[in-house]
């Protein structure tokens, strides 16, 4: 009895959601920016776990590629820049309930994600890459069939997994873990064969620990900043911030002190 | 290494704020609660029943996510993240601790109440100078149960993005990519469970009345 009204309860509660997730369309036309300008503050999501784009520094300061770029574009906005971590699994929840304006945090575009939010331009070219150990002997995506691979739940791993079909079919299965180091950890203790990864973060990984990349990637991808669907306003600001950044030599500084070259591709 | 466990302990600050609210307002909470369950009458005990089922049924990182996101769809605002962490934290806690309260009051003896009246004492004294010292003893043990969980159950809050000790120990993982901070932070816990071990064991000492 007991079971069927918390079912019950939790069905209507759904149903109320999508209802006002689809509805969520502002009708009265496009007014983000406003929204933005007016409470004064632009929050901005992150998976505060994420180096080099963002993380949390010795003095346990939250830092990192994206989170300069962010101050930047919000000095020149004339917006306070509020950063707010969250789990990632529950990203797009936090955005459409307005508990943070953006996600800005290594995002990768993906067509899934196209259809749920709004993106700016991208601005950096990302792959998503494949890990395994040194030691190991696989040299391509075709030696890894039969194995288990893992990745970090909710990240746009698991999309290129299931977009290329011939390495999902050819693999054993997939370990999804809270972030990427538990899943590098499995794979160092041989629970998993593989990691995919964004390539960029596999790179910094790539320092410490005792792992290499496969020179085959499985998705060629991009970073942008998501915003909520048909926010267009407001990520048009940001763009136009951000080309502004590219055009002065600000984005290129950041990105040599971040990520070590300019690879950024906004403004190009 | 000194760096990392400063970090944690800046944020174990977090966890014990989250830990004191709990407790504060689920205790008398609870008391209420099982009240309501006792009650004589359907149309209170009735839906106080659910409500014991629903909180003891699913699991806590649940009702966080719901406490937190659901209100915004329903009624179109939220709960502060911190102000949402605390409420999810102190029904969820004071349903347990109201069958915990319950199983006292339930086991005294019928006998008891009928002496009390017998000698003419009002209900108030019967409650607060016969019933309420006994239920106390008879609770301690599994009142202090809970409370070691609590402090373990605080690490997930980060599930709605409060950043609390273990979450600050995930991401000075992340940097280092080592899992040494997360041992850090076992200790942590450890260490705070055993103050509170201790600080039961004491009080029950003193109680043995």
């Amino acid at each position: 009895m007991m079971k069927k009204i918390t079912v019950v309860l939790l069905v209507v509660l759904m149903a109320v959601a999508s209802v006002f997730a689809g509805g969520s369309k502002e009708k009265s036309g496009d007014n983000s920016l406003e929204y933005i300008k007016s409470k004064g503050t632009f929050v901005l999501g992150l998976d505060d776990s994420f180096p080099p784009f963002g993380y949390r520094n010795e003095k346990n300061e939250i830092v990192g590629f994206d989170i300069d770029v962010a101050r930047e574009v919000c000095k020149r906005l004339g917006v306070e820049l509020v950063l707010q971590p969250i789990d990632w699994d529950a990203k797009e929840t936090e955005l459409a309930t307005k508990q943070i304006d953006c996600i800005w945090n290594g995002f990768t575009v993906t067509e899934e994600r196209k259809k749920a939010l709004t993106f700016s331009d991208s601005y950096v070219n990302n792959a998503q890459a494949v890990v395994v150990m040194n030691k190991s002997s696989y040299k391509t995506l075709a030696d890894l069939a039969g194995k288990t691979i893992g990745i970090q739940g909710g990240s746009s791993a698991g999309d290129a997994i299931e977009e290329t079909a011939s390495f999902k079919n050819s693999i054993k299965g997939v370990v999804e873990f809270n972030d990427n180091l538990m899943a590098i950890m499995d794979l160092e203790i041989g629970g998993c064969d593989a990691v995919v990864m964004d390539l960029l973060v596999a790179i910094e990984v790539a320092k410490t620990k005792d792992i290499r990349i496969l020179d085959e990637v499985l998705a060629q991808e991009e970073y942008a900043v998501g915003f909520r669907l048909g926010e267009i306003k407001l990520a048009e600001a940001v763009n136009e911030q951000m080309k502004a950044m590219a055009a002065d030599g600000t984005m290129a500084q950041i990105a040599i002190k971040w990520l070590g070259a300019d690879i950024t591709t906004i403004g190009k | 290494m000194g760096q990392v466990a400063l970090q944690i302990l800046q944020s174990s600050g977090q966890s014990l704020k989250i830990f004191a609210l709990t407790l504060i307002f689920s205790l008398p909470l609870g008391f209420v609660v099982a009240a309501g369950k006792m009650s004589r009458f359907k149309i209170i005990s009735v839906p106080v029943s659910i409500f014991i089922m629903i909180m003891r049924g699913t699991p806590l990182i649940l009702q966080l996510i719901f406490v937190y996101f659901a209100p915004f769809y329903v009624f179109g605002f939220s709960f502060p993240r911190f102000t949402a962490c605390i409420i999810a934290f102190v029904i969820n806690y004071s349903a347990y601790f109201a069958e915990i309260y319950r199983g006292g009051i339930q086991s005294l003896d019928p006998g008891q109440h009928e002496a009390a009246y017998v000698l003419g004492l009002s209900k108030r004294t019967e409650f607060f100078s016969i019933k309420l010292p006994q239920v106390i003893r008879t609770v301690f043990p599994s009142i202090g149960n809970e409370v070691v969980t609590l402090v373990k159950d605080t690490a997930l809050a980060q599930t709605i993005g409060v950043a609390e000790l273990f979450r600050a120990a995930q991401t000075a993982s992340a940097r280092m990519f080592s899992v040494m901070p997360i041992f850090i932070a076992g200790l942590f816990y450890f260490i705070m469970n055993a103050v509170v071990s201790k600080a039961f064991d004491y009080f029950e000492k003193r109680m043995s009345y």
